[in-house]
């Protein structure tokens, strides 16, 4: 490829990844823009304030039911995942192709169809409008992506060194605390973080599940592009989009290059 | 990672593994959830769909659901609306995909600061990426601005229709700016380290610039580029919140319209809803089973260069 | 028909210069190595001369013709990688057959040809197999045979034996010189290994820093080395400064008659080879010395000697030798090797 065009290309890249971001960050900033102006008319803080102000307590609300529910999905998901992780990574049976496809179909079928099977017997069994409710319905896509990802941990993970540790005298827990765990730790807060991302990200389950009862911030943010209000609801994107940044840079740093591929 | 090489595989250590009984115990927990409540999930709309509902007092089993959505030209046009949408967003991101593997075989710029930017889109909620659409392609949106600004159109309503539009034209550009990394990355994988020496070679082997893309480029990433494009596909195909909010009122994409009668007042049609839901899903299961074949075989490729 | 000149060469990799002003001419025919540590930039001159890279400034003529401009595809000369690289969609025969394919040959005349290179690189009953189902070294054979069935003018190996085990190494290495002495294919090669260059080439191009050091026959490097940087990289050691006066070259080790350098009465670098220095404990020979260290490798034991002149490092054939022995040493005149002044100094 001719260097001139790759300049064009990789200019091309950086600006449709970064293109929307400016949109947003700029929306959230705007008092007052009317069309046709390149930029604001009125520069301001009104979307940000009413996010954090007393209007904004239902803002505020969802950030935090968002936060509660996709921390809890993750931990979960990955108390869970690890036993199975660790054994699709470290052992090899028969059988990995058809597991494979398993925990594949759940992440990519859409919630919506689980959702709508799993709603009447939720609410027989007391679990809709709850919030386990909707833990639950998150876990069915975020438990076998976990699983997936910690897969790929375990297959990089040299047992011998647990065998090191036992020879030389350390007990179950002392290895599982002392030698799987730190070794393993980028591996996990990795699974844990895609987790969190895909159950911070998720609309519709936690609508049918939670009934309107769970309100996340994506339920907000749906109600905010529809309503109109474009600086909110460039705001609330903002607010929204933050933890996968984080959760990037996170992943760019220690990861290496087994990182961010699938999350969608 | 979605995908597995046989690399990776390879290195599961054969240890004599811990016997039958502790490897289900290790595996059920996790896989057992997961089969309940997905498994379950599908099973128990299934029922639904088939009109077994005895809190409402239904017991009988009727196919009735089903022929009212398969004759329901609704359906079908939202049917065919997807179908559209999927294989425009799949196609044009495929292609895309191609480009910027080209893009990254010869990149010898800063290579961490390339991946991150790619990786990016991979992060972003769909949600958000949609927002940032209608701020960039309404009509009273930014493309439109610095076109007046240009002098190219004269006010809003002169801007072609991208948004809420029948070609879904917002849809696919969210869609393409979500997949076209992921699409790269399992492109890439397979290119990793040799892609570049391999088309070398090629080209002192005779082969012109076309001849080595054609002959060796495009058979060389074919599997995962497949898996990766069935994957794109299916997941296009069952997508809610971007058609929702992008999307025109009518036709609307069949994820939106099964939620739409699952959400109906009138609780009849809720099981229309849910077995719209299970025919969604059974097209991407046969996607994705059809995507994990190619799997296997891009696998092979992958390792032995 | 093979007949290549490069001229000045300098290439850049990014934006690193790697090599400056390399020049060299291969005759037709001829199997020349190109030797140097690894890193050293050498697999750039390949792709300079296959056409994957452009040199910064330079020529590369064959056969008179200049190569500047030409794509890799347009050119006589072929490439084989130090990975095998083989296409994984394809079987063998597919693979040998690929650069005729892409020539637009008739299948029958393919078929001929590629049948004929098969028995030559000794793949015959191969050329149904999978890429994968083969072994390192057969691939690394299929590799070859892609490139030779093409006839090229020029055939470029880039450290064609480095990915082999041992016992690969060696057999491959016989039938590269099989080959190159049957098809009489102009072969220019590239290692680190400085064995392996010894043995397979008709001429030696020594590589160090970027730089051309030195060009000749493989005896010519070994025996006489143009500064002490090739002397050492060939493993020579014994390094010791000398005089001229008089005709005779003063040393720490004795006084010897040589044909004299001009060094305007500075000291000069000489160096003498560990096997060509003559030991023993019984005889007459010049120079007294005890051992400090030996070391049994085999074909020879490796002696470090503290002389009155310094340390010396011999190559004993035969006997046996331990620390603390007292013998003598003879250095031969003739083997003795001055450099002229300008020649880096040792550290």
């Amino acid at each position: 490829m001719k260097p001139l065009n790759r300049t064009i290309i990789g200019g091309l890249i950086f600006l449709a990844v970064g293109l929307p971001f400016l949109q947003l960050v700029i929306w959230s900033f705007s008092n007052r823009w009317f069309y046709p102006g390149l930029l604001p008319q009125l520069w301001g803080w009104r979307a940000w304030h009413y996010i954090f102000d007393t209007a904004g307590a239902q803002i505020v609300g969802a950030i935090g039911q968002s936060l509660a529910v996709a921390t809890v999905t993750a931990v979960i998901a990955l108390l869970i995942g690890l036993p199975a992780g660790r054994a699709l990574g470290l052992y090899a049976f028969k059988g990995k192709d058809v597991i494979s496809v398993i925990l594949i179909l759940p992440v990519i079928v859409p919630p919506l169809c689980v959702s709508m099977g799993l709603h009447h017997w939720f609410i027989r069994l007391g679990l809709a409008e709850s919030f386990s409710g909707v833990v639950l319905v998150h876990l069915t896509f975020c438990l076998p992506y976990t699983v997936f990802v910690l897969w790929g941990v375990f297959s990089n993970y040299n047992p011998e060194f647990e065998d090191q540790a036992r020879s030389l005298g350390a007990s179950t827990t002392g290895i599982v605390l002392r030698v799987m765990l730190p070794m393993t730790l980028p591996g996990l807060v990795v699974a844990a973080l895609f987790s969190f991302l895909l159950s911070w990200s998720q609309y519709l389950a936690t609508l049918i599940i939670g009934g309107g009862k769970i309100t996340t911030l994506p339920i907000i943010l749906f109600a905010l592009m529809t309503s109109g209000d474009r600086p909110v609801a460039a705001a609330v994107s903002l607010v929204f989009v933050a933890p996968a940044f984080l959760a990037l840079l996170f992943s760019a740093r220690y990861m290496g290059r087994q990182s961010m591929a699938g999350i969608w | 990672m979605i995908t597995r090489d046989q690399a990776t595989d390879a290195n599961a250590r054969t240890r004599s593994g811990p016997g039958l009984s502790v490897l289900t115990l290790l595996l059920t927990p996790a896989l057992g959830l997961v089969t309940v409540l997905f498994g379950g999930g599908l099973l128990l709309g299934f029922l639904q769909s088939l009109g077994y509902l005895p809190a409402a007092g239904m017991e009988a089993y009727t196919l009735q659901h089903f022929e009212n959505i398969l004759t329901d030209p609704g359906f079908l046009k939202s049917l065919g609306l997807t179908f559209y949408i999927s294989a425009m967003s799949t196609i044009v991101a495929g292609a895309l995909s191609i480009s910027a593997a080209l893009f990254l075989i010869g990149f010898q710029g800063p290579r961490r600061l390339v991946d991150f930017i790619f990786e990016i889109p991979l992060a972003v909620p769909h949600l958000v990426i949609a927002t940032a659409a209608v701020f960039l392609l309404a009509p009273s949106g930014m493309i439109s601005r610095i076109l007046q600004a240009a002098g190219l159109i004269d006010g809003a309503s002169r801007f072609p229709l991208l948004i809420n539009d029948p070609w879904c034209i917002g849809i696919i550009v969210t869609y393409v700016w979500k997949e076209v990394p992921f699409i790269t990355l399992m492109v890439m994988a397979v290119l990793k380290n040799t892609g570049k020496e391999l088309l070398e070679a090629a080209r002192t082997l005779n082969a012109n610039r076309r001849q080595c893309f054609r002959y060796v480029l495009l058979p060389t990433i074919f599997p995962s580029l497949g898996a990766a494009c069935l994957i794109v596909f299916a997941y296009t195909f069952g997508a809610f919140e971007v058609p929702y909010l992008l999307g025109q009122t009518y036709p609307m994409t069949l994820p939106v319209w099964a939620y739409r009668n699952y959400s109906d007042i009138d609780l009849m049609a809720r099981p229309e809803g849910i077995a719209t839901g299970l025919v969604i899903a059974g097209v991407i299961i046969a996607a994705i089973v059809l995507s994990q074949a190619l799997t296997r075989m891009a696998r092979r490729r992958g390792v032995i260069i | 028909m093979g007949d290549l000149v490069l001229e000045k060469l300098s290439i850049r990799y990014g934006r690193r210069p790697v090599i400056a002003e390399f020049s060299l001419r291969v005759a037709d025919g001829e199997m020349v190595s190109i030797l140097g540590p690894s890193g050293a930039g050498k697999t750039t001159i390949l792709k300079a001369v296959a056409g994957l890279i452009e040199p910064v400034s330079g020529d590369i003529r064959l056969d008179g013709k200049s190569l500047a401009g030409v794509p890799p595809d347009k050119r006589n000369t072929i490439m084989v990688f130090q990975k095998p690289l083989l296409f994984p969609f394809m079987n063998v025969e597919q693979n040998i057959a690929f650069g005729l394919r892409m020539k637009g040959m008739a299948q029958r005349q393919v078929r001929r040809a590629v049948e004929d290179i098969l028995a030559l690189t000794q793949l015959a009953g191969l050329d149904k197999r999978k890429v994968h189902e083969l072994s390192g070294g057969q691939q690394q054979r299929v590799s070859l045979a892609r490139a030779l069935v093409l006839k090229p003018a020029v055939l470029l190996l880039d450290e064609p034996l480095s990915n082999l085990d041992a016992n690969l190494r060696q057999q491959m290495r016989e039938l590269i010189q099989e080959i190159q002495q049957k098809t009489r294919v102009t072969t220019l090669f590239v290692t680190h290994d400085q064995s392996e260059a010894l043995i397979m080439s008709h001429r030696v191009t020594l590589l160090l820093d970027g730089r051309l050091r030195q060009v000749g026959r493989p005896q010519d490097l070994y025996h006489h080395p143009v500064d002490p940087d090739v002397a050492r990289f060939f493993g020579g050691t014994n390094f010791f400064e000398g005089r001229f006066k008089d005709g005779f070259l003063h040393t720490g080790f004795g006084v010897f008659e040589l044909p004299a350098v001009n060094g305007n009465g500075l000291p000069l670098t000489a160096t003498i080879r560990p096997e060509d220095i003559l030991i023993s404990v019984t005889s007459d020979f010049e120079l007294e010395g005890q051992v400090e260290r030996a070391h049994f490798e085999g074909m020879a034991t490796r002696l470090w000697v503290k002389c009155p002149g310094g340390h010396l490092v011999v190559l004993a054939g035969r006997g046996e030798f331990f620390p603390g022995q007292t013998v003598r040493l003879r250095l031969p005149a003739e083997r003795i090797r001055v450099f002229p002044p300008g020649a880096v100094e040792p550290v």
